[in-house]
């Protein structure tokens, strides 16, 4: 559970502006939708532009009583978050390339060690949970899990 | 009053194929639960798609995600009382009296008396559900698309008041959520909305890429920020079965809560964590005149497990009568039923009694099988504790990449999720809830669908949201709901600003 601070008032502030221009980008978008004919008399842009003016007039409530926030990570935490989110990015990239063992042993072992694990040890335990989940997966549910577009 | 679905759902849930399903689910939910790293939400995010993959039937998914729902309500006391690390938002409160209990050597007696009342509160909920699941299907019946997007704004105003302590924040979740219902193909009117051209997005956004983007990706790097936060175990769990004393002195504090629980549990929205944290407070007001609730209390323990437990159950019976989820986690339900084109409603107990019944009697069937796990094995369930994040979150990414590419084998939803995790830890730390957003989604494209039906039913005529009885109600009801906490709060101020003048 996380504890609730006061500690970033700037991403509070920063989140209620990018919901601000969310909500207007939204409201633009919905005003331009185009259609021929509408079976009822509201139509498809009345409700999204509806939503983008509450989203708005929250966000401005949000602006002016921003509440608590958690406190952003700094430091090698920050370093470390942004190397799970890496492995994470990589291992979806080649997940179809490389097929579902060698992308998920690349984001267990990289993650493992994220997370505290030596480099052996992670890769043991990489090595064993991909088999594992393949087996479970592949063979015993038979879902479908790519090969590897290297692999043929 | 027809039982009869009750009836066919026993015979459903009997079959030994749902009762190993049942078995299952109520194992890895006391696991999810006890893991202070996932809750029921997650876990249930993560079976949904790979049971529909799986080819599992309709009432047996169901059977499954209910079994881990209630499974996790069990399991969330278990690190509640060893690490005070609750395992679940309804397990906050358990911790309060019952890590106390653990560390004067009572954590084995203060599990099983947890234990007991979850099943007390769990079979209170269940007999509940069966009774005012058909009532409340009944009075549904009458409701035209006017009332049920007045329920919808309801559902939303309760949502705003009541969970959470951040109302605009809850309430931009849910607006946020609304948004993205809107992503996809206009049925009405054949016009894309916000696909940027994608044709993966035409059919909207899909519901398991949301679910698991925002409580497996964020969760991931929220446990990976916590990581640094010491435990301390309690492994001594002593004697393992509660005293004769202790249950006489929780009885009725352990029914008081499962009543209380039963009816936060029906209110939309509205999950475990206020239903635990009212019940408990309640109880101290009415019982503790000693000054012992936070110090190890049987009473302060079994209060919010009875209640958690009975608000699992309650939660299904909006959602299952009237399509409104009781709790964050019956909207991911919710959610489970419209991948197999379910639309849960007063008529879901006339077409599909088997779905319905086959639920209600599982949780009656899953609680025993609860007790039986939770009690004697209660020393395996705590051993889950110590697997370590390395292992741990790994397997839950791996899992997640799993569950969305399962769906319908697009690179693209994997992307998405990614996506959406990020954002869903932004909002995170910006202090924002993920379940309004899943609650926004699920009730965003029937809440549109209902209002425009109405106008073209009137019209155009809007006084059409606002003639007849039930509507008007509803509209009271939301009202009151979203005006009474200010009301209240701006009192209480007005009273200390008093009691602080006259030197009281």
């Amino acid at each position: 559970m996380s504890e609730h601070t006061n500690a970033s008032p700037l991403m509070n502030r920063i989140a209620a502006g990018c919901l601000l221009a969310l909500s207007l980008a939204y409201g633009i978008g919905g005003a331009v939708i185009e259609y021929a004919f509408s079976s009822d008399p509201l139509g498809p842009r009345v409700f999204p532009i509806a939503l983008a003016a509450i989203l708005g007039a929250l966000c401005l409530t949000y602006l002016r009583y921003p509440g608590f926030s958690e406190e952003f990570p700094k430091g090698s935490l920050l370093l470390r978050i942004v190397a799970a989110l890496v492995i994470l990015v990589f291992s979806v990239a080649v997940f179809e390339p490389l097929g579902f063992l060698a992308s998920m042993f690349i984001l267990t072992v990289g993650n493992g060690v994220v997370f505290g694990a030596s480099w052996k040890i992670a890769i043991i335990g990489a090595a064993g949970q991909c088999l594992l989940w393949w087996f479970i997966f592949s063979w015993l549910l038979e879902v479908y899990l790519p090969i590897g577009d290297v692999f043929g | 009053m027809s039982f009869d679905y009750l009836w066919q759902g026993f015979a459903v849930a009997l079959t030994w194929q749902n009762l190993l399903i049942g078995f299952v689910g109520c194992f890895i939910g006391t696991m999810v639960g006890a893991l202070p790293a996932i809750g029921p939400i997650n876990g249930i995010a993560l079976l949904m798609p790979i049971a529909y993959t799986m080819g599992l039937p309709p009432e047996s998914t169901m059977i499954l995600l209910t079994a881990v729902y209630c499974g996790a309500e069990y399991g969330g006391r278990i690190s509640s009382i060893l690490l005070n690390v609750p395992g679940d938002a309804g397990a906050v409160m358990t911790a309060v009296d019952g890590y106390p209990m653990a560390k004067q050597g009572r954590a084995g007696e203060a599990l099983a008396i947890s234990g007991l009342s979850s099943f007390v509160g769990g079979i209170m909920g269940s007999v509940g559900l069966a009774i005012f699941a058909p009532v409340l299907a009944s009075l549904a019946i009458g409701f035209g698309p006017a009332e049920y997007f007045v329920l919808m704004v309801f559902a939303f105003a309760t949502l705003g008041s009541m969970v959470g302590s951040q109302p605009v924040k809850t309430l931009i979740g849910c607006t946020l959520g609304l948004m993205l219902a809107t992503v996809g193909l206009d049925a009405t009117s054949g016009a894309y909305r916000f696909t940027f051209g994608e044709p993966e997005l035409s059919d909207g956004l899909e519901f398991v890429v949301l679910v698991i983007g925002l409580f497996s990706i964020s969760e991931a790097l929220i446990i990976l920020e916590q990581q640094g936060r010491g435990f301390t175990m309690i492994r001594e769990l002593g004697r393992m079965t509660a005293r004769w004393s202790d249950i006489v002195k929780s009885t009725g504090a352990t029914l008081r809560a499962s009543v209380i629980g039963f009816i936060i549990g029906i209110l939309p929205g509205t999950g475990a964590s206020v239903s635990s944290a009212i019940s408990y407070t309640l109880e101290k007001r009415f019982s503790d005149t000693e000054g012992t609730f936070g110090k190890g209390d049987v009473r302060g323990l079994a209060a919010p497990e009875a209640a958690n437990n009975a608000t699992a159950c309650g939660a299904f019976v909006p959602m299952l009568t009237l399509g409104v989820p009781g709790s964050g986690t019956t909207a991911v339900m919710l959610g489970a039923l419209m991948l197999y084109n379910i639309q849960p409603g007063p008529m879901l107990m006339v077409e599909r009694p088997e779905i319905v019944g086959g639920l209600v009697a599982s949780m009656f069937i899953g609680n025993f099988i609860l007790l039986a796990l939770n009690l004697p094995m209660v020393n395996i369930f705590a051993r889950v504790l110590t697997v370590p994040n390395w292992l741990l979150v790994p397997g839950i990414l791996v899992l997640s990449v799993v569950g969305v590419y399962s769906t319908n084998a697009s690179a693209f939803s994997l992307w998405l999720m990614l996506l959406i995790g990020i954002i869903g830890w932004l909002l995170r730390k910006a202090g924002f809830d993920m379940a309004p957003i899943i609650l926004g989604f699920v009730l965003g494209e029937v809440m549109e669908i209902n209002l425009r039906n109405a106008l073209a039913i009137s019209g155009g005529d809007i006084s059409i949201l606002f003639q007849s009885t039930i509507s008007n109600i509803l509209w009271i009801c939301a009202a009151a709901v979203a005006l009474l906490p200010i009301y209240l709060a701006r009192r209480s101020k007005k009273r200390q600003k008093m009691l602080i003048s006259t030197g009281s």
